[in-house]
């Protein structure tokens, strides 16, 4: 499939800010099942210093520097990109969970040391016992690793309700355990902590999801946003992402921008600000089809 | 005390003050090999001290705990005069260490250094002991010492580890262990320093007989290598040293640091990034830094890149090093090395990079992410104490529950032995007992190597546990004198101490020290007003009159209620005096610290002031400073002549600024401060007064003169009576007096016209413009044939006209404090804002 995305953020200031600089996760990387055929920045007003690098994730990260005063600041993200199908691995046919654990404590050499870094806490991923107590339903003993990781995901999307009004980018995961609401960023952290409490590699992935329209209406510009999910290590089969916002394993419909251990390591914008006085944010994704 | 007894028969020669220093026992006796029998290198220091009387040595440390306040060395000289909660207290005995165990020493931490670079280079670069295994994947992946943002980053000259230190201690053995390894930002570089400097001015003879290897060299070591690698070729290279501010509780360190080293000191709010490069704020513009010397922590470095909601740092920090635009002492994320469990994985890793054995090992350890560790572990809980392996101020929970969270969680848990520190004869409540010793050494990276400062911090406490809490505060120190079996050279300590670091010196300077400066003159003036006002009051009172029958009392009340010093009086006794009312609210006036404008009140502020610019004032002046705490010591003083004391303490301030600032920036700021409070203070005092002195109380206008510090100058000039015309000639309008109106206002025209300015033509700033205006007005002022309007104040143009003027003069001068902070500190006065924009786009 080929997606356009337009993703616009823009920040207007009460008084003016006399610097500003950002960090954005904005550009979406190759992966095996997916091309990018072009994207570029676009930044008002233009920054006097801008940066690009690869980040220790292998993300593609731009940050960049007003550093005269502006009132305004908006950033637009362009990119065509072509997902294909990802290979799909038959759940009840994955190792049984313990033996992928034992793999990666062994983290002996390659892919599966590169994936032992997902197991451990990160910035924004406790690992309390609490999580531990609501993942080990998904998993008993023997249970193939995917169908165990598909269980928890549909116990996540049935059992928690999706509410806006419930999260912050610094809600905790103990604190969406216990209120059973929240954003896809928050299910996304909820299901790595639990995947990370049976000692498995779960990572943070950050990108688009494209949305289809009641079949009577014309799809809005603007509608769409930006998404997460989650990935999950398998040893001999890679990284198998899974949906727990929609209860999906992601296809074509799903564009990776970036991933890493939680949000705080790829937060699609982030950035400091000196004098601006209050702010308001705006964002608008469009995800199109070509 | 004398070396005599009562009876005159010498005293027996083995009796010592030592006799009460105790070794415990498993503890390492560093000056005694057994009881009586001191080791060789501490008899000198011994029969020194044995040598000299009691009440000497009691006095001595005294004035070691002085010599330290008065540097200004205490945690927070407002509330611990007594010198409790200073840093690392020094305690006058110094720890000496002999040439042959400082060799083995030296060796030891060298190479002790030079492994640990090379594992941070590897650990921020390649990752080749993680991925080989030598460095087990939790120590960096479970670890948030290892900082992502900061991981092919590459320092100047490649070097990592520029500055480095440990705290060492002496097992029961005898041998040299290490307890801790600081690589990010390594405190006690500057009471170390500080202990040397007042120790040998404390024992000057048996300091200049030992010979003691000295310090100074190794500063010099660790500028000269600094400029060499981060390739620095000028004579003054632009390197800062950034603080996190007076609330460190060791900023005195980092006020010393900067004076030694001739590093500015700087706070995160005085740098700003541009163009990917580092910049320091000054009134003039923006100049470039080059390299940071470092005293904040790791994750306060950079509230950009590590998302924190902290000022303490510079926003873009790591992005500047990233373009590798700027040299950091030490590199953000060298903190990992201070990770708790690193020790336990570096004898191997020694052999592995360096190909040879440790040779300091470190404090016994074991870690349970391995099956070996953890049966060592669980096996011998009993005498272990447990810790998280990466933060050791997350709490493993319960004895009882140290299996448990093994099993939980192994690679996040250690465990330690019990440790058992050397002891060492200290100076306690006027003798010598023992207590527990670790060394804290510095190394520095030279472009050879390392070298090691041969001296430091020996740090003590009265028990293990207050020794491994590790809080300043809590701890006292002492100074270690390396001894040479060769005469040292002599390097003067105190050459570094005298200037203050300035990029381009007298030019210009950060607009936050500009800023506080200015507000310490205003303080300043403020205090001298206030007291020269209750000082008249004082004087009136202890005479034998009633307040209610001395004329001018209640126009110098009106004074003081006017200010805000006493409370204005109840309604239903407008103005009358009651004396027994009086004494309570003038002593409030005084003492009183929640009344913003009491005595003890400003002068707090004139010392915070001076506290946010210390390494700006001569330690002179920082001495006169701190002894303003006299003020709030004495409460059962004589007002009177407590209140002159504390005048002539600010005059010896006043002085020693005038004598010993240059006439740079800095000066003209805190001038400007003084002149804006005198000018303001002058207009109230006459704004109030005048009535009162055109009313019937007698003797009024001659206290105007005396408050306003102008009685002698009137006096010599018109030898009359005291009238209107020519007192208010005097205080408003004479440029030749010190405290007139038109003097101030010609002082400030002067300073801003050598301001840093856009444009060389006179006049063109606004602040230049406005002084004149306000300078021109008053010369111009028409006072002849000024006279008391007849019937009253009120009745008249008189009076019209001067109101008329106060309230414009006192609105021009506001308007003209106003534009200097728009125009030169606005950059700070303006607190910055630092927001973290991070958009909820949570969606679907």
């Amino acid at each position: 499939m080929k997606y356009r995305i337009i993703h616009t953020t823009s920040y207007q200031y009460s008084e003016p800010a006399s610097l500003s600089q950002n960090e954005l996760f904005l550009t979406p990387r190759a992966t095996d099942s997916q091309q990018i055929a072009e994207s570029w920045l676009s930044l008002v007003p233009e920054p006097q210093y801008m940066h690009r690098r690869i980040d220790y994730f292998g993300n593609i990260a731009h940050v960049f520097m007003v550093q005269h005063p502006h009132v305004e600041l908006a950033m637009t993200a362009t990119s065509v990109v072509s997902t294909s199908p990802p290979m799909t691995h038959p759940a009840s046919e994955t190792p049984p969970w313990e033996a992928v654990v034992q793999r990666l404590a062994s983290h002996s050499q390659g892919d599966v040391q590169d994936a032992y870094q997902f197991v451990f806490p990160s910035p924004m991923i406790a690992i309390g016992p609490g999580i531990f107590t609501y993942a080990r339903v998904s998993f008993p003993p023997g249970t193939p690793v995917l169908c165990g990781a598909m269980d928890l995901m549909r116990r996540i999307f049935t059992e928690f309700t999706y509410d806006k009004s419930a999260s912050t980018v610094d809600t905790s995961v103990e604190h969406v355990l216990a209120s059973r609401k929240g954003v896809c960023q928050d299910f996304s952290h909820l299901a790595i902590s639990c995947l990370r409490s049976l000692g498995l590699a779960a990572r943070y992935v950050s990108g688009y999801l494209e949305t289809t329209p009641p079949p009577d209406k014309p799809k809005m510009v603007g509608a769409d946003a930006s998404h997460a999910w989650i990935s999950l290590f398998i040893p001999d089969r890679g990284w198998i992402d899974l949906d727990p916002t929609n209860n999906i394993l992601p296809g074509e419909a799903h564009i990776t921008l970036a991933w890493g251990r939680d949000y705080s390591d790829v937060a699609p914008v982030k950035g400091v600000v000196m004098g601006g006085g209050l702010h308001t944010l705006s964002v608008e994704v469009d995800v199109a089809r070509l | 005390m004398s070396s005599t007894n009562k009876s005159g028969q010498p005293r027996p020669p083995q009796a010592s003050l030592f006799d009460r220093a105790i070794c415990p026992v498993n503890a390492y006796c560093e000056s005694f090999s057994s009881p009586g029998i001191p080791r060789p290198h501490w008899q000198g220091i011994i029969a020194a001290i044995n040598g000299t009387p009691t009440q000497i040595l009691k006095q001595r440390q005294e004035r070691v705990k002085r010599m330290r306040h008065e540097d200004g060395a205490t945690y927070n000289p407002f509330d611990n005069a007594d010198g409790k909660g200073t840093p690392w207290a020094l305690e006058m005995i110094p720890l000496p260490i002999t040439a042959g165990e400082w060799a083995g020493l030296e060796t030891g931490l060298i190479q002790r250094a030079l492994l640990l670079d090379t594992i941070l280079a590897d650990t921020y670069g390649p990752q080749d002991l993680l991925k080989g295994g030598a460095l087990p994947a939790p120590l960096v992946f479970a670890n948030p010492r290892f900082l992502h943002a900061c991981h092919g980053i590459q320092p100047p000259a490649n070097r990592y580890l520029n500055f480095y230190a440990a705290d060492l201690y002496r097992g029961p053995n005898g041998c040299f262990r290490v307890l801790h390894d600081y690589s990010a930002n390594p405190a006690g570089l500057g009471y170390a320093l500080e202990n040397r400097i007042v120790i040998s001015r404390m024992f000057p003879e048996l300091y200049h007989q030992t010979q003691i290897r000295r310090l100074a060299p190794f500063f010099q070591t660790f500028h000269n290598s600094l400029v060499q690698r981060s390739g620095l070729q000028r004579q003054d290279p632009n390197i800062v040293l950034l603080s996190p501010g007076p609330e460190s509780p060791i900023y005195f360190e980092q006020a010393l640091l900067s004076r030694y080293l001739g590093y500015p000191l700087v706070e995160g709010q005085d740098l700003t990034v541009r163009n990917g490069k580092v910049f320091l704020k000054k009134l003039a513009g923006l100049e470039p830094v080059e390299v940071i010397f470092r005293q904040i922590t790791d994750s306060n470095s950079d509230p950009f890149a590590l998302r924190r909601n902290t000022t303490t740092g510079v926003a873009g920090l790591i992005q500047v090093a990233r373009e590798g635009n700027i040299g950091i002492v030490n590199p953000i994320g060298s903190g990992f090395l201070e990770t708790p469990v690193l020790p336990v994985f570096l004898p191997g890793l020694c052999r592995q990079l360096l190909g040879q054995e440790l040779i300091l090992e470190s404090h016994p350890a074991w870690w349970c992410g391995t099956a070996e560790g953890q049966n060592q572990v669980l096996a011998n809980l009993h005498r272990l104490t447990v810790h998280h392996a990466f933060d050791p101020s997350t709490s493993i929970g319960l004895p009882n529950n140290f299996a448990n969270a093994i099993q939980a969680s192994p690679f996040s848990i250690m465990a330690k032995e019990t440790l058992q520190p050397s002891a060492v004869p200290a100076w306690e409540e006027g003798g010598v007992s023992a207590r527990h010793t670790l060394m804290r050494v510095f190394v520095c990276a030279t472009d050879q190597g390392f070298t090691v400062m041969p001296g430091g911090l020996a740090i003590t406490a009265q028990d293990i546990n207050t020794l491994l809490g590790d809080i300043p505060e809590q701890l006292q120190s002492k100074d270690i004198w390396v001894l040479s079996d060769e005469p040292v050279e002599h390097f003067s300590m105190m050459n570094g101490l005298q200037t203050v670091a300035e990029f381009r010196r007298g030019s210009d300077l950060p607009s936050r020290v500009a800023d506080h400066l200015l507000w310490l003159g205003r303080y300043l003036e403020r205090a001298e007003g206030l007291i020269r006002l209750l000082r008249s009051v004082f004087k009136r009172l202890s005479g034998e009159t009633r307040p209610e029958d001395i004329p001018e009392m209640q126009f110098l009340l009106t004074l003081l209620r006017a200010g805000n010093t006493i409370a204005d009086p109840p309604e239903n006794q407008s103005g009358g005096i009651l004396s027994e009312d009086l004494g309570p609210q003038l002593l409030d006036g005084l003492y009183l610290r929640d009344r913003p404008e009491s005595v003890i009140a400003i002068l707090q502020r004139v010392q915070e002031a001076a506290r946010t610019v210390r390494d700006r004032l001569s330690p002179d002046s920082w001495r006169v400073i701190n002894r303003l705490d006299d003020f709030g010591e004495s409460p059962d003083a004589d007002p009177l002549e407590l209140l002159d004391n504390t005048l002539f303490t600010l005059s010896s301030f006043s002085g020693l600024a005038m004598e010993s600032m240059t006439r740079g920036l800095g000066w003209r700021f805190m001038d400007m401060g003084r002149r804006m409070e005198r000018a303001l203070h002058q207009i109230d005092l006459l704004h109030i007064g005048l009535p009162w002195a055109c009313g019937p109380a007698r003797n009024t206008l001659e206290a105007l003169l005396e408050v306003s510090d102008s009685i002698m100058t009137y006096r010599a000039r018109y030898r009359t009576a005291f009238q209107l015309a020519p007192a208010l000639d005097l205080l408003l309008m004479d440029e030749s007096n010190p405290k007139s109106l038109a003097f101030q206002l010609s002082q400030l025209s002067d300073h801003v016209e050598h301001l840093p300015r856009q444009s060389e033509r006179r006049f063109s700033s606004p602040e230049e413009r406005m002084a004149l205006e306000m300078l021109t007005t008053t010369r111009l002022l028409d006072l002849t044939g000024l006279a008391c309007p007849v019937g009253g104040w009120n009745n008249g143009d008189t009076d019209l006209f001067l109101s008329n003027f106060f309230e414009t003069m006192e609105k021009r001068l506001k308007d003209f404090g106003l534009q200097i902070s728009a125009h030169y500190l606005s950059r700070v006065t303006a607190t910055p804002h630092f927001s973290l924009l991070l958009p909820d786009e949570g969606v679907q």
